[in-house]
């Protein structure tokens, strides 16, 4: 589904150039579920926001269902996200001044979807997610995970085919993490919704079938889950984190 | 870093993240510096005595200016001490007492508002250069720049000033010093508050408020003064009612009508402007108040404007003009006559009887067609020939008639109507001959040229019949006229001096109504339109353009202030794949939605009013450039005008602010990892 060939990312002027990514590739099968992790500066919400059109490589492609989103139109562009890719920041970026329903359903009247098909739409995928009950209800009513799951909500109602998760769990509580996570882990399994997902959260990365870790902009190693149980491969992360050195105050 | 300069710094910013405001207090205070300037001007008082009036009128306005100006400024440090707090708790927690704060934030204050008022006595001694021109070129005097500067007018405005200031920032100084730092550090923490929270009430008061809208939009039309106050309360109502209740309309709409919700940027654009409305519908309310004042006042200055010239206009065609009704004895008249002579130097005149004719026939055609007081009991008639020689006198073109003639016994001839244009348009289609004595005359034309047809012993009123000299002997003559063309103005003393010949002998006793001598001096009467232009016209258009630059003030500030809430939800909407070509649009309609809904009230109940106010007028003031339809139209462009520089800035700033740029983008996310 999406494949990430040799893409590298420069910062700065001539005389100062910061490499944020270096020579990266990967690629992603549909219906995966992976994680990037890596310290802070690591280079992994630069990789998050190339994918995400919001951002441009200085060199290599991004090919997602085999279309190279560099040489995308700008105005092909916006449409490309809000058809294909759906959304979820760690501080919920829902609006404020629209419900949760409101919210939900506007990622399909951006997509100019029929209006009154709508309702049907957001309350099907609201059920799915459990938030069936807080529909009416403005984001500043509700909890942080349930903010959480409508934009989870959001990010698929559209029929997007990658989710792109950045730090989903770094505004909530750990029962609201594991709770989205388990929410997320159940959209992939169930939904076959594709996700890639940004963290430094060891436990978060371990809901994951696949794990990259990055350093300095580079890809340092790769954990695949396999047969194994999600506590062992929340320790073997946990070693990983260890090799990685540097910046790991949040693991330790 | 000492405090005063954290102040001078933290002006600075003020100055320039509340532009609109700073340069609406400088314009406010440029207005009141031109103004005041008017009343402390020698060489204006000197123009005309009763220009002192207009000192009155103004410091009136003034007063008006001081209160509105003072709730903007108020309304204004409220606001920044809000958007503000979290900033002042944090020099509270590094120590700084509430004494220390409140005092930063007053010299802060006092810092912007006196570079205001600097920049505005500059540019107000500009406006009053340009209200000089005016004046003069009213009183028929030629302007020629002289730069003037009053003590007096600057220690006023300075007054007025510092009544507006201080009483602000001493009732935020207080605030500030009975804060706690927690409040101040979370004051952005707590929501603001809907005025009134039940939805279900909201929606029976929004019905409410409708219903007396219109019901108050009948009465006003009804024209009857007591309808007319029961009317404006209704509106008035209407208006803080409906504001109020708006943003519960929003969402009970939604639910009716989902497919609407969902089409377009409907979604966004009424959802934002019903958050914004749940929290400002009382100011939005007042706002709307403000700007019905403003079209108000707009438009009744220039009708009265139009109305005291027009009426000039058809009065003064003559540069003298003294009559005296033929049934009273002429000794006064004599008297003014001989001091006309001494001492006013005529180029040409005229000496002339206006006769009353047979019948009513005309007079009572015009009263059934058109709104028409009669004065004379009997249709006036002019000669021929008198009627000839005020056209020479006048420069307008000859008119030819046919004269009497007598054949077979019987008499007959032609007869011309002048007349001023609107009962022009009623005699169109007037064609029936009239009876002079023994003679039958035919029409012969209608002319409209301005021929001092307007109030009492002219030339008729509003029309007069010119027939052959022949047919006018043996009418009985209403009143005897003198008119004159004379080779200077006459002089407000020459003026003066006659009335008080003719006020010694006949005005003693009587009311000036009901005298029989009448004398009408063109300098004179312009002198008063000038003088009633100073003292009705003047303050309206003052508090008119305080009025509206106030208004959209705080709208635009409180716009702005959405800056923040709008970058982060545009980001979010090109990050969610919106087209930027979309994002504009929903910008445009978000602010021009936002704009318009506080002057759609305002615009129909001020052009409603206008026009009333121009048909009760007296038919035939109102014409051609000065008709009420063109004076609503004048009034609704100047209103629209200013209104449109704010709205125009505000929506600059927000373009410039809001909508993300491919490019900005990814620097702005590249540099923050």
């Amino acid at each position: 589904m999406l494949q990430v060939r040799n893409i590298e990312k420069y910062y700065g002027s001539r005389n100062n150039v910061t490499k944020a990514l270096d020579r990266v590739s990967f690629t992603v099968e549909d219906g995966e579920f992976m994680a990037i992790m890596g310290a802070s500066g690591s280079g992994k919400t630069t990789l998050l926001n190339c994918i995400s059109t919001i951002d441009t490589v200085s060199a290599g492609e991004i090919l997602l269902d085999g279309e190279n989103i560099a040489e995308l139109p700008a105005g092909e562009l916006a449409r490309f996200r809000r058809e294909r890719l759906g959304f979820v920041f760690q501080d919920f970026n829902l609006l404020d001044t629209l419900t949760v329903e409101e919210n939900i359903g506007l990622a399909l009247s951006l997509n100019h979807s029929d209006p009154h098909a709508v309702k049907n739409q957001v309350e099907k995928v609201a059920s799915k997610l459990g938030i069936q009950d807080i529909l009416g209800k403005f984001p500043y009513q509700v909890s942080g995970g349930q903010k959480q799951r409508a934009a989870c909500a959001r990010a698929i109602v559209a029929g997007q085919s990658l989710l792109l998760a950045d730090e989903p769990t770094g505004a909530l509580d750990s029962r609201a993490s594991k709770n989205l996570l388990e929410i997320m882990t159940q959209m992939n399994r169930d939904m076959g919704t594709t996700i890639l997902m940004v963290t430094h959260d060891a436990y978060s990365a371990s809901y994951a079938k696949r794990i990259l870790f990055l350093k300095d902009g580079r890809i340092f190693n790769e954990l695949l889950r396999g047969e194994r149980s999600r506590s062992v491969l929340y320790h073997e992360i946990l070693d990983v984190l260890a090799l990685l050195g540097g910046d790991l105050s949040d693991v330790i | 870093m000492t405090l005063s300069k954290l102040s001078l710094r933290n002006a600075c910013r003020q100055a320039r993240d509340y532009l609109v405001y700073f340069v609406t207090v400088s314009m406010v205070t440029a207005l009141m510096y031109a103004f005041n300037g008017l009343i402390f001007s020698e060489e204006i008082q000197t123009l005309s005595k009763m220009l002192r009036s207009m000192t009155l009128a103004i410091i009136l306005a003034s007063i008006v200016v001081v209160c509105v100006i003072s709730w903007l400024v108020s309304y204004t440090t409220k606001f920044m001490l809000t958007r503000r707090s979290r900033e002042l708790g944090t020099y509270i927690l590094i120590g700084l007492e509430n004494e220390q704060v409140a005092r930063l934030f007053f010299l802060e204050n006092v810092a912007v508002g006196a570079l205001a008022m600097v920049l505005g006595m500059i540019l107000g001694n500009l406006i009053f250069q340009a209200l000089r021109a005016i004046v003069l070129a009213m009183f028929g005097m030629g302007y020629h720049f002289a730069f003037s500067f009053s003590l007096k007018t600057v220690g006023l405005t300075l007054i007025y000033f510092v009544l507006i200031y201080l009483s602000v920032q001493f009732r935020s100084r207080r605030r500030i010093r009975t804060m706690k730092i927690y409040d101040l550090i979370y004051f952005e923490k707590q929501n603001e508050e809907a005025v009134i929270k039940k939805s279900s009430s909201r929606r029976r008061i929004s019905v409410v408020s409708i219903v007396l809208g219109v019901a108050g939009t009948v009465l006003i039309l009804a024209g009857n003064l007591f309808f007319g106050i029961v009317g404006a309360g209704c509106i008035i109502a209407f208006l803080y009612g409906f504001f109020a209740s708006f943003s519960s309309g929003v969402p009970a709409w939604f639910e009716k009508h989902n497919g609407k919700k969902y089409q377009g940027q409907n979604l966004l654009v009424f959802r934002a402007l019903s958050a914004k409305l749940a929290t400002m519908g009382v100011v939005m309310a007042t706002i709307a108040m403000l700007f019905t004042a403003v079209l108000i006042a707009e438009g009744t200055g220039m009708t009265f404007r139009a109305m005291f010239c027009n009426r000039a206009k058809w009065l003064s065609c003559f540069d003298l003009v003294l009559s005296v009704e033929a049934s009273v004895a002429d000794m006064e008249y004599e008297e003014c006559m001989d001091y006309i002579r001494e001492n006013i130097p005529v180029l040409d005149a005229w000496q002339y009887p206006i006769y009353l004719g047979d019948t009513a026939e005309v007079t009572d055609y015009i009263g059934e067609n058109t709104e028409y007081y009669p004065y004379y009991p009997r249709d006036t008639v002019m000669k021929a020939s008198d009627y000839a020689a005020l056209r020479r006198m006048l420069g307008y073109p000859e008119v030819t008639m046919e004269p009497g003639r007598t054949q077979d016994g019987q008499s007959a001839g032609q007869y011309i109507i002048h007349c001023q244009p609107y009962v022009g348009e009623v005699l169109k289609d007037w064609s029936r001959p009239v009876r002079m004595g023994e003679y039958t005359l035919t029409p012969g034309g209608i002319y409209t040229e301005t021929f001092a047809q307007y109030l009492w012993g002219v030339n008729g009123n509003r029309f007069i019949l010119v027939v052959p000299d022949e047919a006018a002997e043996g009418l009985a003559v209403s009143h005897n006229i003198y008119a004159a063309k004379t080779a200077e103005p006459v002089e407000e003393s020459q003026y003066e001096a006659m009335e008080e010949i003719l006020d010694q002998n006949v005005y003693s006793g009587s009311s000036f109504m009901y005298s029989a001598l009448y004398l009408y001096v063109r300098s004179a009467e312009e002198a008063e339109v000038a003088v009633m232009t100073a003292m009705t016209v003047f303050p309206l258009f003052y508090l008119a353009l305080v009025l509206i630059m106030t208004a959209a003030t705080i709208l635009t500030i409180q716009q702005l202030d959405e800056t923040r809430r709008y970058r982060q939800q545009y980001g979010l909407l090109y990050k969610l794949g919106m087209d930027r070509r979309e994002m504009m649009k929903a910008l445009r309609t978000q602010v021009a939605i936002y704009y318009t809904m506080p002057a759609i009230p305002p615009v129909l109940i001020g052009v409603t009013f206008v026009l009333n106010l121009g048909g009760a007028v007296e038919p035939g003031t109102l014409t051609g450039a000065s008709h009420p339809l063109v004076i609503t139209g004048m009034a609704l462009g100047l209103f629209f005008l200013i209104y449109g520089v704010y709205i125009l800035l505000a929506y600059t700033g927000l373009k410039r602010n809001v909508l993300p740029e491919t490019c900005s983008v990814s620097s702005v996310s590249g540099s923050a990892k």
